[in-house]
């Protein structure tokens, strides 16, 4: 048969004797499709390099760790040491993470393993629909709803924990990290939601029905079989929710208080890399050690961004080991896949 | 098939779009009605700059459209206006504190900056207290002590001496400034460090500043906004800003030692008494005048002396001469409306002449 | 085959382990409650303030920047995002197909693909706020190239769809069944007709669907207009001029003291939502119609 002596490359044909012309069209697309892979592959190298070379003023001038362990965030001066940006980052993302990781598991298990299956399509939705509301508009709601309501019940916290240092005895400012992480919390909760979601769906059957054969309640079934398979797939979505925190601008920006100091506290104001970018970028217009400042600020978020969704997928892969992904994961891969804002 | 009429259907729709894109026409209007004082030449002027004249320009965009004229502002604070002006992506810079050598120097790359004086305004500090109205008297060196953290309740004995009679809460101030480049900024900065020398070696005067304490927010727009939603804090913002939020303002105390309460007169008076270069960079702050409103501030369009040189299309260059005739015409009239003190003659007869001055590569630009 | 013992199989749960199990199951239930609260109240909010700003002359209106008097509404924010999203869904979504279908045809599991693959990845990780930067960077500072233009905020939307698009695509072209390649191929149709007539349509639903959910995330993007688009007053249908948004609206008006201003940024909030509904909800109804889940 002739099918049996086809070969496997795809512009081919024997025995069907097509011109080379007619190939060409096939030769035309594979080419054509390889650029455009290529060039996509040469923009982010390019996008990288750019960035790196935009902001080597400033590690000239201040140093690789000048820059950034340097706490000194002072533009009248023209010194940038954005340790302030870093540590502003790293607790609004901490906090985010502190408040969004176990609500977002809980809802995930709760879902999947607790609901009766006429809740779950509807909470399931409902809960992806926290990724839909733009970041501009969580911070509008931030700033009108969210400070106002919640400043009494900062103040009554933070007097009555007073002897716990960095949370207790603030003078609770209106916009601060707790907030900042508050709205953070929020935006993390739909991916990590999502992909704990799909990593606990990969449990096998038959580990939970052993363990409900021998007798276990729900909830330590839970704790036996479905959590410790997918420990490290929900690590790896925490992962997730903690680089969307750190990219996250403009509802941050809204919430955060923007002061370039290091607060002592959780209730003080403070400042996020991504939040000076998009303070001050139109100052830097003219500055080109300001400019290179802020380029490489964008470029410590890439970084981390970068180094932190690498060890994400890693978990989040060898947590669904064995699972071939599923069309509606298209929809998720696209939740998954929203980041910053 | 249906799937062959979707295949079909989203490339259209792609190139519907582009065809949309590419022929459209800009927002300019094509026709000018001729009104009283109106220009007769169409364009779009890009301006960005100070948020301290953000009405001024914002109102003035309003009034031109119909005329032909439109104007987009982006009201960005005077540091940005001034870093496009020079990086050359807007056409007309908005700053308050006049240009500095080195800025100057900086702007010297595309010409030759000059300097249009608009309007004066006042700084006003703006405070939400429950219970007190405006007028509640303050000096410099307490400003400043409230800026430094240094005077941290409303009832601290500093406030307390200048205003007997009043009764004060014990709560905390909350503290406003700025966080971005602002022209406001310099301006209330050059105030505080010429009455408190503690502050003058601490923190200084400039567009931006290490603040000591307070919450930062975005534009006088923004700072407003954060003192209308808490109580207790302070903050400055240009008087429109205050006059169109209700805000209870404080009376400063100026260089002859009156407590003076910001309006339209004592802003006047702030421009007598100055020294004017004659490159037209002055600045009314801490004005010697007897009335006057000691926060006051000056606000400058910055625009190249040679237009085209400097980027610009003809028919741009004379729509930037006619806006900048409407500013020194009927514009005054809508300074007063927003509670900005309209230019003394002298200097607005000075600022006048050098719109005659302004060309387009080397020829001077029909006035219109 | 032996009973099993009655007392160690079925031994009744204990008191203490049953108290657990509802404490727990509570304490999940309430978690997802949790979850839910914020979205309640965005949108109570929303509704609540944004409702009463919502009219025929908010819709229909540009912001005038007045300072005293009308401030008029958002027309011109709303032809913005959906000029500059439509530009920026015509480059990215054939782009970001194009790479996935070169991934799932041709490259499959070479080296070259897999690095294209694991960069794709990393773009989707890039905060957008990066991605106005480097549009700043490269096209509006470099040089003459000029100011701020409408196609230009489209170009860094269209880097942050990427990503989005290209992923989702291979996920959805990986499904198409290898089998129905085969056949055509085996019928004698070269590789493009196999990729045009078998491949596309039936993956057709699945590419619609994530298309459309890159859509209504670029459309909610404040971040990458910032640098780009800026804020302009008028409508305009020329993309090499400035360009209003509704993100950046809003972003504006969110800094504003005066109520009127406030209540406009609620509005567009509200618009821009019902806006990114309507596209998650076809999007979703599309999914529903795919032959492939």
């Amino acid at each position: 048969m002739a099918a049996a002596s086809v070969s496997t490359r795809s512009d081919d044909r024997l025995g069907f004797g097509r011109s080379s012309l007619s190939r060409l069209p096939d030769k035309a697309l594979r080419w054509g499709l390889t650029v455009l892979a290529a060039a996509i592959l040469l923009l982010i190298l390019f996008f990288f390099i750019r960035l790196y070379i935009e902001s080597r003023p400033v590690f000239s001038k201040f140093g690789v760790f000048g820059f950034t362990f340097d706490n000194n965030w002072d533009v009248s001066h023209s010194i940038y040491g954005a340790l302030p940006l870093l540590v502003g980052t790293l607790i609004t993302a901490a906090t985010a993470l502190i408040i969004g990781v176990p609500v977002a598991i809980a809802a995930a298990l709760f879902v999947t393993e607790l609901c009766p299956g006429r809740l779950r399509p509807p909470l399931t939705i409902m809960i992806d629909l926290l990724a839909a509301v733009p970041s501009v508009v969580y911070g509008l709601w931030g700033v009108f709803v969210l400070i106002p309501r919640l400043k009494p019940a900062e103040q009554w916290f933070t007097d009555t924990f007073h002897f716990i240092p960095f949370i207790g005895g603030a003078a609770v400012a209106g916009p601060n990290y707790f907030i900042g992480g508050l709205i953070l919390a929020i935006m993390i909760v739909p991916i990590v939601s999502a992909i704990s979601r799909e990593v606990i769906a990969t449990v096998p059957a038959d580990h939970k029905e052993a363990a409900l054969a021998l007798g276990a309640t729900r909830w330590e079934m839970i704790r036996m079989a479905v959590l410790p398979y997918s420990r490290a797939g929900i690590t790896g979505a925490a992962m997730l929710g903690l680089g969307r925190a750190i990219g996250e601008t403009i509802a941050v920006t809204l919430v955060v208080g923007n002061a370039p100091t290091i607060g002592k506290h959780l209730f003080d104001q403070g400042y996020t890399l991504a939040a000076v970018i998009a303070n001050e970028f139109g100052e830097a217009a003219n500055n080109p050690t300001h400019r290179a400042a802020l380029i490489a600020a964008g470029l410590v978020l890439f970084v981390l961004t970068l180094v932190i969704n690498a060890a994400a997928r890693y978990f989040v892969v060898r947590g669904s080991r064995g699972r071939r992904i599923g069309a509606s994961d298209a929809a998720t891969a696209g939740a998954a896949a929203g980041l910053g804002g | 098939m249906r799937s062959r009429q979707w295949l079909a259907v989203l490339p259209a729709v792609g190139a519907l779009s582009l065809g949309v894109a590419a022929c459209g026409s800009s927002s300019s209007s094509d026709n000018s009605t001729s009104g009283g004082g109106g220009s007769s030449v169409s364009a779009t002027l890009n301006g960005a700059g100070s948020t301290f004249a953000a009405p001024i320009y914002q109102q003035f965009g309003s009034e031109l459209k119909d005329k032909g004229l439109t104007i987009n502002y982006q009201s960005v604070g005077s540091g940005a206006g001034v870093a496009q002006f020079t990086a050359g992506t807007v056409d007309f810079g908005a700053s308050d504190p006049a240009l500095e050598d080195t800025e100057v120097t900086a702007a010297k790359k595309k010409g030759d900056p000059v300097h249009f004086p608009v309007a004066f305004g006042a700084i006003t500090v703006s405070y939400n207290l429950d219970g007190v109205k405006s007028g509640l008297k303050l000096d410099g060196k307490t400003i400043a002590n409230i800026y430094l953290g240094k005077v941290t309740t409303w009832n601290d004995p500093e406030i307390a001496s200048q205003n007997p009679g009043i009764k004060l809460p014990s709560s905390k101030i909350t503290v406003v400034h700025r966080s971005d480049e602002s022209g406001t900024t310099k301006g209330f900065t050059g105030f505080l460090q010429a009455y408190n020398p503690e502050w003058k070696s601490k923190v200084g005067s400039d567009k931006t500043v290490k603040w000591p304490t307070g919450t930062g927010a975005k534009g006088n727009e923004g700072v407003a906004a954060a003192v209308k939603q808490t109580s207790g804090s302070i903050g400055y913002v240009e008087q429109a800003y205050a006059l169109q939020n209700n805000f209870t303002t404080a009376d400063v105390k100026n260089k002859s030692g009156k407590y003076v309460a910001p309006s339209l007169e004592s802003t006047s008076a702030a421009g007598e008494g100055i020294t004017v270069p004659s490159d037209l960079r002055f600045s009314v702050v801490d004005s010697p005048a007897p009335a006057a409103y000691p926060i006051s501030s000056q606000t400058f369009v910055l625009v190249y002396k040679d237009l085209c040189k400097a980027g610009m299309s003809q028919s741009k260059a004379e729509g930037m001469v006619s806006f900048l005739n409407y500013i020194y015409g009927d514009g005054q009239k809508i300074l007063v409306q927003l509670s900005y003190a309209p230019l003394p003659g002298a200097i607005a007869t000075k600022a006048k002449a050098q719109i005659a001055q302004e060309q387009c590569n080397g020829s001077p630009i029909a006035a219109s | 085959m032996s009973a099993v013992p009655a007392t160690t199989a079925f031994a009744p749960i204990s008191g203490a382990r049953r108290r657990k199990d509802q404490f727990m199951r509570g304490l999940l239930a309430a978690g997802t409650i949790v979850a839910l609260i914020p979205l309640v109240l965005v949108i109570y909010y929303l509704l609540k303030r944004g409702l009463g700003a919502i009219s025929w002359h908010f819709l229909s209106s540009d912001p005038t920047g007045n300072f005293l008097g009308d401030p008029g509404g958002i027309k011109s924010a709303i032809f913005g995002t959906i000029e500059m999203v439509a530009l920026a869904s015509v480059i990215a979504i054939p782009v970001g197909v194009g790479v996935a279908l070169y991934l799932t045809e041709y490259g499959k599991d070479s080296r070259f693909a897999s690095a294209v693959r694991y960069f794709v990845d990393v773009m989707t990780g890039v905060p957008s706020i990066v991605f106005g930067l480097f549009i700043y960077i490269t096209l509006i500072l470099s040089g003459n190239v000029g100011t701020f233009a409408g196609w230009k905020g489209s170009i860094a939307l269209a880097l942050l769809m990427l990503p989005i698009v290209t992923r989702s695509a291979e996920v959805v072209l990986l499904l198409v069944p290898d089998h129905l390649r085969e056949a055509a191929l085996a019928l004698g149709a070269p590789r493009w007709r196999v990729v045009s007539r078998v491949v596309l349509p039936t993956a057709l639903p699945g590419l619609v669907t994530g298309s459309l959910l890159a859509i209504a995330r670029a459309a909610g993007e404040t971040a990458p207009l910032l640098f780009t688009a800026a804020i302009v007053n008028g409508t305009t249908f020329n993309l090499g001029d400035r360009m209003n948004s509704l993100p950046l609206q809003i972003f504006t008006d969110v800094g504003q003291a005066q109520d009127r201003l406030v209540a406009r940024a609620w509005g567009a909030a509200l618009t821009l939502v019902m806006l990114i509904l309507l596209l998650t909800l076809i999007a979703r109804f599309v999914s529903r119609r795919s032959r492939l889940t």
